[in-house]
């Protein structure tokens, strides 16, 4: 990519324009510029000189990035409320990850071991990837809805760390204090019932403030990593 | 004038100067400037010549520029990347749409007219044939109250 839509990129990004309108507006100046250099490359003049006056007929960068900062529509929801995407959008992807792992889990009790008060017993062939799966999305739920919501965070720049913090809070502790809870069938031959439960014993609280930091440094670290290596980046706004 | 600067550039110095006093007066335009070129002033015009072109054929953003500078027989120049956010915000307020199209392994979107955008075309262009009628009258030393109400 030239350097020139690298700049308009970050300037846009941080500006708070969404990502999909950045990507897409520089793919349509990249081409629109490479019109131009063929235009002027047509009317006789050599390859380095036909960029430089596509360039200047495009417009200033300070211009190209101007007229779309100034467009609020086109600002994304990250940017716009960043608190509220990045607290509650972790709520609503772990929401949406363990309800698709109790799914499995209640549908799998229920097709494969009809009649057991639990789910959580010894079971064969088929059922073995089929609960697998389930207890695969339930234990990294947590950790993609993080890493979901840094790269949300990184893709649209976001610079102001608190938001960020919380993410990371709120996905670390409702992580870390969920638990299956399992209500066997109060009909013989039934299916119980599958649910989460947020408060564990105090037995246990230990090992949940354990699981709550490991998480915490998981979600932050890239996140960490990003800032690092964006401040020491030599690359400077002009 | 600077003639690389983006935004609309009207050729004829007097009808730039009227729109320009136009803007300033209706508190549309913010600073008034000695170069012929307006940001506020572009918002509502590459709207209006977008959405005429695209009323006919379906185009991409060069195709688009080029049109603008063909038809109008180059007296009004769009910086040539102004196009764009017009037509992103044009897209999502549903006047447009918009489709990727690899044409000689170019990338394009080519945007489209939707019912919404010929409404609003429709109003544009009402709005501003009855300025340039209001500046018309103006220049022919009629009333002055009817470009400022």
């Amino acid at each position: 990519m030239a350097t020139w839509l690298r700049e308009l990129r970050e300037r846009l990004l941080r500006a708070g324009v969404a990502p999909r309108h950045v990507r897409r507006y520089l793919t349509e100046l990249r081409e629109h510029w490479s019109d131009l250099t063929a235009e002027e490359e047509r009317a006789g003049r050599n390859r380095a000189e036909a960029e430089t006056l596509a360039l200047a007929r495009l417009g200033r960068l300070d211009d190209l990035a101007r007229i779309m900062i100034e467009r609020p529509e086109l600002r994304s929801w990250t940017a716009r409320a960043p608190w509220v995407v990045l607290g509650t959008g972790p709520v609503l992807g772990l929401a949406a990850g363990w309800g698709m792992a109790l799914l499995i889990l209640w549908s799998g009790w229920t097709w494969f071991l009809g009649g057991s008060q639990t789910p959580f017993v010894p079971v064969h062939g088929f059922a073995i990837a089929y609960f697998g799966v389930g207890r695969m999305l339930y234990y990294t739920a947590p950790l993609l809805t993080g890493w979901g919501m840094i790269l949300l965070a990184g893709r649209q720049r976001v610079r102001a760390v608190w938001p960020v913090i919380l993410g990371a809070l709120v996905v670390a502790l409702l992580g870390a204090t969920g638990a299956v809870d399992v209500r066997p069938p109060v009909v013989p031959g039934d299916t119980g019932d599958v649910g989460i439960r947020f408060f564990p014993p105090a037995s246990q609280l230990a090992d949940a403030a354990g699981h709550a930091l490991l998480l915490f440094v998981l979600v932050t670290l890239p996140y960490l990593v990003w800032r690092w290596r964006s401040s020491r980046s030599d690359f400077e706004p002009q | 004038m600077a003639p690389n600067a983006p935004g609309i550039i009207i050729r004829t110095p007097l009808e730039g100067k009227m729109f320009l006093l136009y803007l300033e007066l209706r508190g549309t335009m913010v600073e008034m400037t000695s170069r012929e070129t307006n940001p506020n002033f572009m918002n509502g015009v590459p709207e209006l010549l977008v959405l005429r072109l695209l009323e006919d054929a379906e185009m991409y953003g060069y195709e688009i520029v080029q049109a603008i500078r063909d038809r109008t027989d180059a007296v009004i120049v769009v910086g040539e990347g102004v196009v764009y956010p017009a037509l992103h915000s044009l897209e999502r307020a549903g006047a447009l749409k918009s489709r990727r199209k690899t044409v000689a392994g170019r990338s394009r979107i080519y945007y489209s007219m939707k019912p919404a955008g010929s409404r609003r075309l429709a109003d544009l262009a009402a709005q501003w044939t009855s300025l340039a009628g209001a500046i018309q009258k103006t220049l022919a030393g009629g009333q002055h109250g009817n470009v400022v109400a």
